[in-house]
């Protein structure tokens, strides 16, 4: 007798349909699903992440930078940083990928109904928040404003530049883009700050009391904003933090994930601030 | 599916890694057939000085002014640079050496009044010239390792590493640890597994062909072996064997 | 929960008995002398006095390194599985203990199929056992999850059995069996380490600098670990243009265990072993404030350097005020 009951660890295919590239390194993917994938992709909540499987190259965790498409189209944002990410960067259009999940818990957003929503992204942070993005603009009406401050380290490095400056125009959301470096002010079709994100934030008057953040990107900026989201008035339960870990089973099984007690890929990767305060290894 | 173009070649050494090749009887028909050996001197003679590879996987240890040349083209060849054993990676049995005879020495024992003639220098690891993209590593290496390299060629890409000591193979097979229970000089906890603990398994001591494994808390190791009542000449003896330099200090 | 007696001349007939329910396994002596749990081809090889296996019988449910998927033209699969039946012989408590908590961990939500199938084919029969020098569960006479239990009275055995599976291996064994009043219950042995307060993990107690300077990372401590069950999972492209993935136990003593690419979240052993205390001690999400430590005193016996995690939280005296744990997972 084989195994026929429904496998956690089996994938299912995919094809990869397009690469477009965004940075020197990092390309957005879009990838489909076969169709008995489409419904538990549809039950996809912005935060959560997916396990991409790239057949000779292993698996990697991802959060999509969109909603699945509902013929289950994925956008995939990959930095070319390991293995299995030169690998797909390396595939040809056309190939074969394998996708489990959605795994994990996302961002709250029955809770955050009627609130305003301040999205910090840092690098490629933009990811996994631009999918919550995408999620709030379908219903601008259920969610207060929405304000997207994103930090990149140089200006060719900001990803989705120019549907988030169209975003912006539009006024659907508040832009505030900054760069760590650049050789000179930038300007003409792009300007933005020259800075770090936290000193964004200073200046910046919110209502604190209600707003709900969400916060992602590499680990030193958690810590940086973490003050000065407090120091402004933003609850903990409210600051929402997507973290990173080696997610390997993406079910709660292999233990490589953890934080504290807590598994990233069951009680993550999107935690409160307020979980967080309580694991010393989290931040 | 398109061929890569590989060398297979050799430096200071046994020629025993490549007879690894040679051994993958069964998956040979396959491997000639999925490859192009462009440049294999072990077996066949003619080659193209002006050839290019997709992988180099060379065995043997730099001791020569000839194998930094052969190791310099290849590495400039090839898109890959594979260490195929523990001689490419750390020196191997060709490095070994008392630290007292000198050089001249040495060769003249050797070679006595021809060694005039005999230009070497002590046997380095690759590393210490060139970078290298992969390494297998093993006295000889395991079969299964170079079939997975050659696999992951095929696939375009490099296999996984994965890295823990001899003992966690070791202990899977549920051997008598002869380290604790034999009291004899095991370097199983500082050697990179993945040899399925051939030797534990059948009662004679990790000898370390395989080299340190990354996080080897050697330190430790050499302080358990003293405690155990080890000479400090033998233990340096015995590691020292297939891999000349270590950092005794190191705890990482 | 119903008991019965057997004589002590009847142990043979029943060993029989019971290899007409699977391929009968149980303690034995290797050539180089290390108990293991292995096929009993030869009933004289039992080794019922044994004290514990170098590996738990969690080799039987989880094996050390095994054949995940297959894929091809880039499609995965599972990899067929079809284990054989196997009656496990002379399980003591603390292994049954921890067969327990790995059916919570692989049966739960999302239950692993590879490891529900091998389940379902193994058969447990406990003994209770004397304690050796290393082990330190407080209540060795006991038995936890198994189908049939074993417990030496005056010139036999009192044979404890539940469940439909320990039914119909006393219904088979019935002519070798004889009534009698159960003395004591088949229940779960107490666990050895209670759940520890995880705050512990950074006590300033100097033992930690001590076994972080110490742990040569062998990995002996996990591998032999009867609860132990992180796994890493590698792919491996084959000649022919499939392919496969590897399951292997890890081990959250090497550095590859918290790496991503980059980083290390754990990147010292000091971070390595708070991680191992946590989650033997501890408990991991969903099994968060369980302890999974059931005292067999393996990982003690196997680390070259002495190290015993139990003295960073007042060491066997701990397991004084240990509660009863309900072990078996509702099924």
């Amino acid at each position: 007798m084989n195994r026929t009951t429904f496998d956690p660890h089996t994938p299912f295919a995919a094809t990869l349909l397009d690469r477009r590239s965004l940075s020197e390194d990092t390309a957005l993917f879009s990838v489909l699903a076969e169709p008995a994938a489409v419904e538990p992709l549809a039950r996809f909540l912005p935060g959560q992440f997916l396990q991409l499987s790239v057949p000779g190259a292993g698996e990697i965790p991802i959060s999509p930078a969109d909603l699945p498409s509902a013929d289950g189209t994925l956008q995939l944002c990959v930095r070319r940083v390991g293995h299995v990410t030169e690998h797909l960067h390396r595939a040809e259009i056309g190939c074969k990928l394998g996708v489990r999940g959605p795994f994990g818990v996302g961002f709250p957003v029955e809770e955050m109904t009627g609130r305003p929503v301040l999205l910090l992204a840092g690098g490629l942070g933009i990811a996994p928040l631009r999918s919550l993005i995408c999620y709030l603009l379908r219903q601008p009406e259920r969610f207060g404003e929405i304000t997207l401050m994103y930090g990149a380290k140089q200006p060719q490095l900001m990803l989705f530049r120019e549907e988030l400056s169209v975003l912006a125009a539009q006024g659907r959301l508040r832009l505030y883009l900054t760069v760590d470096f650049a050789p000179q002010q930038p300007t003409g079709d792009f300007s933005c700050a020259v800075g770090l994100l936290p000193e964004l934030l200073q200046g910046f008057v919110f209502d604190a009391q209600r707003s709900y953040v969400a916060v992602c990107g590499p680990p030193p900026l958690y810590r940086c904003l973490m003050d000065e989201l407090l120091g402004a008035g933003v609850a903990a339960e409210r600051i929402l933090l997507s973290l990173e870990r080696r997610m390997r089973c993406g079910i709660g099984r292999c233990c490589h994930c953890a934080l504290g007690q807590k598994l990233c890929c069951i009680d993550g990767p999107v935690f409160r601030l307020s979980e967080l305060q309580r694991i010393p290894e989290a931040l | 599916m398109n061929k890569p173009r590989l060398a297979i070649a050799g430096l200071t050494a046994c020629s025993g890694c490549q007879l690894t090749l040679l051994n993958c009887e069964e998956e040979l028909p396959e491997i000639f057939a999925r490859f192009h050996l462009d440049y294999f001197p072990m077996a066949e003679s003619f080659h193209d000085p002006q050839a290019t590879f997709d992988a180099a996987i060379v065995e043997g240890a730099l001791s020569t002014p000839a194998d930094l040349a052969t190791l310099f083209r290849l590495r400039n060849a090839s898109r890959l640079l594979i260490a195929f054993g523990t001689c490419a990676l750390f020196g191997g049995v060709a490095a070994m050496n008392n630290k007292s005879s000198a050089r001249l020495t040495l060769l003249n024992g050797v070679y006595g009044e021809a060694s005039a003639g005999v230009e070497s220098f002590p046997p380095s690891p690759f590393r210490n010239f060139v970078s290298v993209d992969f390494a297998i590593t093993g006295c000889p290496p395991e079969k299964s390792d170079l079939l997975a390299l050659l696999g992951a060629l095929l696939a375009g890409t490099l296999p996984p590493t994965p890295c823990y000591p001899v003992c966690t193979e070791c202990r899977s097979r549920e051997n008598l640890c002869l380290l604790l229970e034999k009291n004899e000089l095991c370097l199983g906890p500082v050697i990179q597994g993945g040899c399925n603990a051939r030797c534990p398994a059948s009662g004679i001591v990790c000898e370390g062909c395989r080299g340190p494994v990354r996080e080897a808390n050697v330190a430790q190791q050499l302080a358990l072996l003293l405690e155990r009542g080890f000479d400090a000449k033998e233990i340096e003896r015995r590691m020292s064997r297939f891999t000349p330099e270590w950092d005794y200090g190191q705890r990482r | 929960m119903e008991h019965a007696y057997f004589k002590q001349t009847q142990l043979g007939p029943l060993l029989e008995t019971l290899r007409l329910f699977g391929e009968l396994h149980g303690p034995v002596l290797s050539e180089a002398g290390v108990a293991s749990f292995a096929a009993l081809d030869d009933l004289g090889a039992l080794r019922l006095d044994y004290g514990k296996t170098r590996i738990p019988p969690k080799k039987y449910l989880f094996p050390f390194r095994e054949e995940l998927l297959q894929y091809r033209d880039g499609i995965y699969r599972q990899s067929p599985l079809d284990p054989p039946n196997i009656v496990l012989f002379g399980v003591h408590p603390c292994d049954l203990a921890a067969i327990a908590y790995l059916d919570r961990v692989f049966l739960a939500e999302r239950p692993e199929p590879a490891y529900a199938l091998r389940r379902e084919r193994l058969t447990l029969v406990g003994v209770s056992c004397e304690p050796d020098d290393f082990c330190f569960c407080s209540q060795p006479q006991e038995g936890g999850a198994c189908d049939l239990f074993l417990a030496p009275r005056k010139d036999g055995f009192q044979l404890a059995f539940a469940g439909a599976k320990g039914a119909a291996l006393a219904e088979a064994a019935r002519g070798l069996l004889s009534e009698a009043r159960p003395e004591g219950e088949m229940s779960a042995p107490f666990r050895a380490i209670p759940a520890q307060d995880p705050q512990l993990r950074f006590s300033d107690h100097p033992l930690w600098q001590k076994f972080a300077l110490t742990c040569v990372s062998c990995g002996a401590c996990s591998v032999c670990c009867p609860t132990c069950y992180c796994f890493d999972l590698r792919e491996y492209p084959s000649l022919d243009g499939g392919g496969t993935r590897l399951r292997e136990w890890d081990n959250c003593l090497f550095a590859t265990h918290g790496e991503v690419a980059g980083a290390n979240f754990r990147a010292s052993r000091l971070d390595r072993l708070r991680y191992r205390f946590l989650h033997k001690y501890c408990g991991f999400s969903p099994l968060e404030g369980m302890s999974s430590c059931v005292g067999c005193g393996r990982c003690k016996e196997v680390c070259p350097v002495d190290i015993d995690l139990r003295e960073l939280c007042g060491g066997p005296d701990a397991a004084a005020a240990v509660p009863p744990a309900p072990l078996r997972p509702a099924s």
